[in-house]
Parts: C-alpha cells; structure tokens; sequence
C-alpha cells in the first residue's frame, strides 16, 4: 500500500509547475516545472509539456513510495485569470496514466475579496 | 564548478531523503483518535505545527459530508505517532460558490466566541435569500446569528459546539431564529478559527476515558489532585447552573414544548433538502460527463502532437 500525497498543480498560461508532496504540504517529495522539461520557452505552458512535467514528477514520487494522490489545481489567480491554464488538464491524465489513484480534486485558485487594480489602464491595452 | 556543485547537493538530497522518518498523525479524542494523515521529516521537533486538512466524508464516511474540510494542527510527538489538536474548518469554495446566485442576497458575519471551557473561537456564518433584501432587514438577521451563536457557545465545550456546528444542529438553530426576521433559505456555518484553546477542564462524558487512560500513567499521586480541581469545577459551573434556573426552568418548560412542535415539521424540510440536493449531484455528474467529451478531443489532439514531433 502505498501513501497518500497532494499533487499541487500550478498551472498558468505560460508555464506549469507540479509539486508533489506529503498530506501536510511541509515536506515536498518532487517537483517539476515546463523549463526542465523543453527548450524553447514558447512551450512551457503547452499540454504536451504539462504531460512530459506529469510523468516525470509521477515518475520520482512513486520511486519514493507515493501511489494515490489528491489534487489541487491552481490558474494564477489574484487579479489575473482565474481559470487554470492549458495544461492542467493534460497534467492531470498524464498522473492518471502514470499509475496515481486520484482522491480528490480541488480548485485552490487564489480568489480576491476585493484587491488591487487590474492591470492594463482604464481604456484597456492598446496594440 | 556548477556541475559538480549541482551533484554534490543532489547526493545531499538523496541522503536528507533517507534520513527521514514517517509518521503517523492522529486526531484529537474528540474525533476518536483515528489516524489521518502521515507525514515525514529527519527531525521530530519541526512536525509541531504543521496542518493537515481532511474531509469529514474520510472521518465519517458521510458521502453528504464532502465539502466539508477540518484542519488539524500537531502539537505533541511521541515515538511515531504526532497528536493534533482542531484548529478550524471550512466549507470547499465550490459548494459556497453553488449556494451563490444573482439576484439574492447572501449574508455573512464574523464573530468571536468564548464556550464554556475558555476557549475563544471565531465563526463565520453565511445564509443566502431567496430575494434581494435591504440592508437593514441583514442587520437584523445578522444580530439574530449572533445572538444565537453566542448563546449555544456559552453553555457547551468546544468539542460539543464544534459538532453542533458540524451535524449543521447550529444552522437549523439560527434558521428558527431569524425565521421570524425574514425567511432565509439557507444557513451554513462556513468557517471557523480557534484562536485560543480551552483552558479549564470540563467535560461530564470525558472523565470516564480519563479513568481508564490514567492506569498507563504510572504518576497517580500527581493526578489524584487534579482530578479533586477537576471535581471543583464540575461542582462550580453546575451551582451556577443551579442558582439560575430556578427562575429559567419555569420558562423552559414552555420552550421545550415550542421544540417538539417544531421538531415535527423538521423531517419535511429534510426531505425537501434531500429533494434539494439531488439535482446537485446530477449537475456534477453532467459536468463529469461533458468533460470528459473535451478531454478525449485534446487526447486526440496531443496523440497527433505527439506523432507529429516523433
């Protein structure tokens, strides 16, 4: 029987970053992000990526003894885009796939009570 | 230099790893000392106040129960096995956004609470309507909350008004009380802090478990006192208890008689919630199910991505 951990799963439009660790979240066991995976920088929020940062993450967590996981998935947040990026989706199968059973899964997006102002101006960006 | 420093720090690392421990943590008495979780570290000192989070379906295998998350704070370690004390719960931001619709109200507060044992708690209750209300009229429902919140902490220990809270007992309360005020549909406790834990000793269930713990203990001389102080303050709060319901007792008898009235329409509205809830579930299950639909398009598409860059 294997233990349970949180895959905490960061993923914004332009990049992902998958951090595995214990039920508390004090200690990690892995992690991985879009850079370690490909070259070029234009890719690391691409789903092809999420899975590559998915299976090897998968891959040093159950070297270490982490079969089941429960999910928190998280876009960026704050002011910016609350919904998860591209990839969060594809990393999630790609844990599946890997061999994880999957308790839970939960959005943890930070969400404002009413925070700072948006960025980009009162008319908005202009190209 | 950086490649032999970046595999001097990867043995480091492999090294730290093996040099960890497991754990296992375990609730608080008051949820049976079950074991929830287990976390690992080299050094036993640095498991003191971590969190872990757990849902009361995994406690109690109440598949109603699953948006509600408890948080579990470790405050002593013996041998492989780390304690914890509660330290809050709070409701998943999905189920609260679900209760959240345009065009009504939702009315929240934040109080500080002091049961019985001298704890000081933070609650945050939350109700929605089925209109849009003035502002005076949530004043109004607002102070009933309080009200009601308070009253049920003064006369009941932190495990006793943490279960109220979680059997949703505290939500039907404030339900009866802010009835009158203006019909709110639903009422949740949504979060709660403890902020200090209890100080004074006062449990009637408890002290039996106590008996049959102490034995193990071989320290009997010290605890007998403590048992005489605990005895002491069992005795005090009951005398107040006594000296003032002389008064109230002839009042209560009435309201116990309102509560079996009200208790029997109760099963109704927990039907109608059972009602209520089903097409809850259904909405996940459509959810589900149109996922799915989305995923096995882009599994298509990365199959291709991937053929493509083989």
């Amino acid at each position: 029987m294997g233990r349970w951990g949180i895959a905490h799963i960061f993923a914004s439009f332009n990049n992902i970053i998958i951090t595995i660790t214990d039920l508390t979240g004090a200690e990690t066991i892995a992690r991985c992000s879009g850079g370690m995976v490909t070259k070029s920088a234009k890719d690391e929020g691409t789903p092809y990526t999420a899975m590559k940062v998915a299976s090897t993450v998968a891959e040093a967590a159950h070297e270490k003894g982490i079969d089941r996981v429960n999910v928190k998935i998280r876009g960026q947040g704050g002011n910016k885009a609350l919904t998860p990026g591209r990839g969060a989706q594809a990393a999630i199968r790609a844990l599946v796939r890997s061999g994880f059973k999957i308790g839970k899964i939960e959005d943890v997006t930070p969400i404002p009570h009413d925070g700072c102002r948006k960025k980009g101006g009162r008319r908005g960006r202009r190209i | 230099m950086a490649k032999a420093r970046s595999r001097a720090a990867a043995r480091k690392v492999k090294d730290r790893w093996k040099a960890k421990n497991w754990y296992n943590i375990i609730a608080p008495p008051a949820f049976d000392s079950v074991t929830i979780a287990d976390t690992m570290t080299d050094n036993p000192d640095s498991l003191i106040n971590r969190v872990t989070g757990i849902s009361l379906q995994d406690l109690t295998n109440d598949f109603r129960k699953s948006h509600i998350i408890l948080f579990f704070k470790i405050n002593k370690v013996e041998e492989d096995k780390a304690h914890t004390q509660f330290s809050g719960h709070t409701l998943t931001s999905d189920y609260l956004r679900r209760m959240i619709r345009r065009r009504r109200s939702k009315i929240e507060g934040v109080y500080d609470v002091d049961t019985r044992d001298g704890a000081v708690i933070r609650v945050k209750p939350f109700a929605t309507t089925d209109k849009r209300i003035q502002n005076s009229q949530r004043k109004v429902v607002r102070e009933a909350m309080k009200r009601t919140i308070s009253n049920r902490a003064k006369d009941s220990t932190l495990s006793e008004f943490m279960k109220n809270i979680l059997d949703g007992r505290m939500g039907s309360d404030i339900y009866k009380n802010c009835k009158k005020l203006y019909p709110v549909k639903r009422i949740e406790i949504h979060k709660t802090e403890v902020i200090s834990h209890p100080t004074i000793v006062i449990e009637e269930k408890k002290p039996k478990k106590e008996e049959i713990e102490e034995p193990k203990q071989p320290e009997k001389k010290e605890k007998k006192p403590k048992d005489e102080k605990k005895t002491k303050e069992l005795k005090e709060p009951e005398t107040k208890e006594k000296e003032i319901p002389k008064e109230e007792k002839k009042l209560e008898k009435p309201k116990v008689e309102k509560k079996i009235e009200k208790k029997t329409p109760k099963p109704k509205k927990k039907i109608k919630k059972v009602a209520a809830k089903k097409p809850v579930t259904k909405k996940t299950t459509t959810k589900k199910t149109t996922k799915p639909k989305t995923t096995s398009k882009k599994k298509t598409t990365t199959k291709k991505k991937v053929t493509k860059k083989k």
